[in-house]
């Protein structure tokens, strides 16, 4: 499915070269200058634009690790796609796995034409060189799981991503317009999968609670810890709108309320929002645990990348095969 | 319930009252939604894991279109014998042995040759039986086959690529893909061995042509893109009688998956 949304035409050429960072006549500093001041202004970057070194790293980092998150995500669901238990639930996470690894083609795509092949990029992931997000190195253990995830971490993730459809890099933020629409569609699936057992049987309930006490933490640390805005520079570039509190916040204030009214209880006894400042208050998240995670050091981070590198090379000759230049017809 | 569709519920008599037209179309509509719903879990298996991106969401959609059929299949012998089994039920709630899938679709994921091996003699099978029914008596299936008809034809010519492109790599590529159809071939022919009460289906329309008849044709059609790609030519099938009982362990593993969720709280909504 397409949204419309995200084929807004690119700039034609002749505009391009009007804007001042793409003279050649101009000496580095200059141009680096007039780019830095067209993208802090709010203008958008093409692929095919100059850019300076330190911005398309910038952007290849960002991209790259959301391409590898895309790509790594699917492995916690995919797991139970053979178990979904009616013809519904089962094609509708066939879908949304589907729907990542799509998504995983479409950045990796968006990162390529930074200068990265996607060969290297996938080597560098197997390899452990490149990162995956926090929630993709935990074990799924029930059906619940699958509700929560879809529910929460994908919540948590739009929240993210939507506000990455503002990203000064304009094939970035349309490739996020459709991601984000697909991705709300998964909070849907989410959401019905954690109402219908919610309002099961006991044991279904206990287990959708169970998993949410679970899957609070990594939530809870999936933005990141509080940053300095001056000094992020993934910001000051506009490659993101967004710190990690005011994405944490929108998130909280968005869905404690709705996990709540649906009479699940959250495992933080400090989580409030003070109706003066409307900031959400919160105990600690385990940053220990998240920079543990994210260094592939999760309770599931070797396993799911020995499963991508055994795929990975048990499809090797697959690749081989359609990359090769076809043989002459067999009489 | 009548020729032109009606909606009398069918008599599940499948120990053959009547003149067998009930039970005949209920063994129609559970094999061929049992095929799709088998083969549509076999290819699902391979999302998030596939060889390139690109395939990895192609096989994606197959499964989906595949399971998809499968629902709305269940949905007609749900209709029809209407005694309160819903198409979950059907595709879910019976034991390994209960399930009238064709034989070439109980072997195990295996590698990507296999997996093209299996969707190329399924698909072109299928898409002879599909032929066959196109034309059926029964209104209900008629609409429906001519919706999936629409889905098939783009599965035939992803699979036909894929098997020609295996084909003509050579080396291991080619050696990979014979060795699945040799191990597959002689099960191919399970998807049109003849189904019990073939007599009545025939009689009253249900089916346009006998199955040895779709056989025939279907070997014909497959021969000849064999032939071109230097392939050997398919086996006959293998215990006919049997094509589509006795059910292998891979599939009773497959079940034992499928199940899990589902036994886990017997009776509840999910």
């Amino acid at each position: 499915m397409t949204d419309p949304l995200a084929l807004d035409p690119v700039l034609p050429l002749t505009e391009r070269s009007a804007l001042p960072f793409n003279d050649e006549q101009l000496d580095h500093d200059e141009r680096y200058r007039h780019f830095e001041e067209h993208v802090t202004g709010g203008g958008k970057v093409e692929s095919t634009d100059w850019m300076p070194d330190e911005y398309r790293t910038a952007v290849l980092r960002f991209v790259e690790m959301h391409a590898n998150s895309e790509l790594m995500g699917v492995l916690p669901e995919r797991e139970w796609i053979m178990r979904a238990p009616t013809l519904r639930r089962k094609l509708a996470l066939t879908a949304k796995v589907q729907d990542e690894v799509g998504h995983a083609q479409l950045l990796y795509r968006v990162a390529e034409d930074l200068g990265k092949p996607r060969e290297a990029m996938i080597q560098d992931l197997l390899a452990g060189k490149t990162k995956f997000h926090n929630v993709f190195h935990y074990p799924t253990k029930s059906w619940a799981d699958i509700g929560i995830i879809a529910w929460l971490v994908d919540a948590a993730a739009i929240v993210a991503q939507q506000a990455l459809r503002d990203s000064s890099y304009a094939p970035y933020a349309r490739t996020m317009k459709k991601i984000c629409w697909e991705e709300s569609v998964h909070i849907m699936h989410g959401r019905d999968v954690v109402l219908t057992m919610a309002t099961g049987t006991a044991d279904q309930r206990a287990s959708i609670q169970e998993a949410l006490d679970r899957w609070w933490g990594p939530l809870m640390q999936m933005h990141g810890p509080r940053s300095d805005r001056a000094k992020d520079r993934d910001l000051h570039w506009r490659i993101k709108a967004k710190t990690s509190e005011e994405l944490r916040q929108e998130f909280l204030g968005i869905y404690v309320p709705r996990i709540r009214e649906i009479g699940l209880t959250l495992p933080d006894p400090d989580l409030a929002l003070d109706p003066a400042t409307g900031v959400w208050g919160y105990g600690e998240p385990d940053w220990n645990e998240l920079r543990t995670v994210v260094t592939n050091h999760g309770p599931k981070s070797q396993e799911r990348l020995d499963f991508r590198r055994a795929n990975w090379d048990a499809t090797q000759w697959v690749r081989d095969a359609i990359l090769s230049a076809p043989r002459a017809a067999v009489a | 319930m009548t020729d032109d569709g009606g909606t009398e519920p069918l008599a599940m008599d499948f120990e053959g009252a009547g003149d067998g037209r009930e039970r005949a179309l209920a063994l129609l509509l559970l094999s061929m939604a049992d095929d799709e719903f088998v083969i549509g879990f076999s290819d699902s298996e391979w999302t998030g894991i596939g060889p390139i991106l690109e395939e990895d969401v192609a096989i994606s959609s197959l499964a989906q279109d595949e399971l998809g059929h499968a629902q709305a299949l269940y949905g007609l012998l749900a209709d029809g014998v209407a005694d309160d089994r819903d198409a979950d039920t059907w595709a879910y709630d019976r034991p390994p042995e209960g399930y009238l899938h064709a034989r070439l679709l109980d072997h195990h994921r295996g590698d990507w040759a296999a997996t093209i091996a299996r969707r190329y003699l399924y698909d072109t099978a299928d898409s002879t039986r599909l032929e066959a029914v196109a034309g059926t008596s029964y209104q209900p299936l008629r609409e429906l086959v001519a919706k999936i008809r629409r889905e098939e034809r783009y599965h035939l010519m992803h699979v036909q690529t894929w098997i020609e492109r295996l084909a003509d790599a050579g080396g291991e590529s080619r050696a990979r893909l014979i060795a699945a159809l040799t191990t597959m071939g002689p099960d191919a022919g399970t998807v049109l061995a003849p189904l019990p009460g073939e007599t009545a289906l025939v009689r009253h329309g249900l089916v346009t042509e006998p199955f040895q008849t779709m056989d025939e044709r279907w070997r014909d059609g497959v021969g000849v893109t064999f032939r071109r790609l230097g392939l050997a030519e398919l086996p006959a099938t293998a215990d006919p009688a049997s094509a589509r009982s006795g059910h292998s362990n891979a599939f009773r593993a497959l079940h034992a998956e499928f199940t899990m969720v589902r036994l886990s709280e017997v009776g509840a909504t999910w």
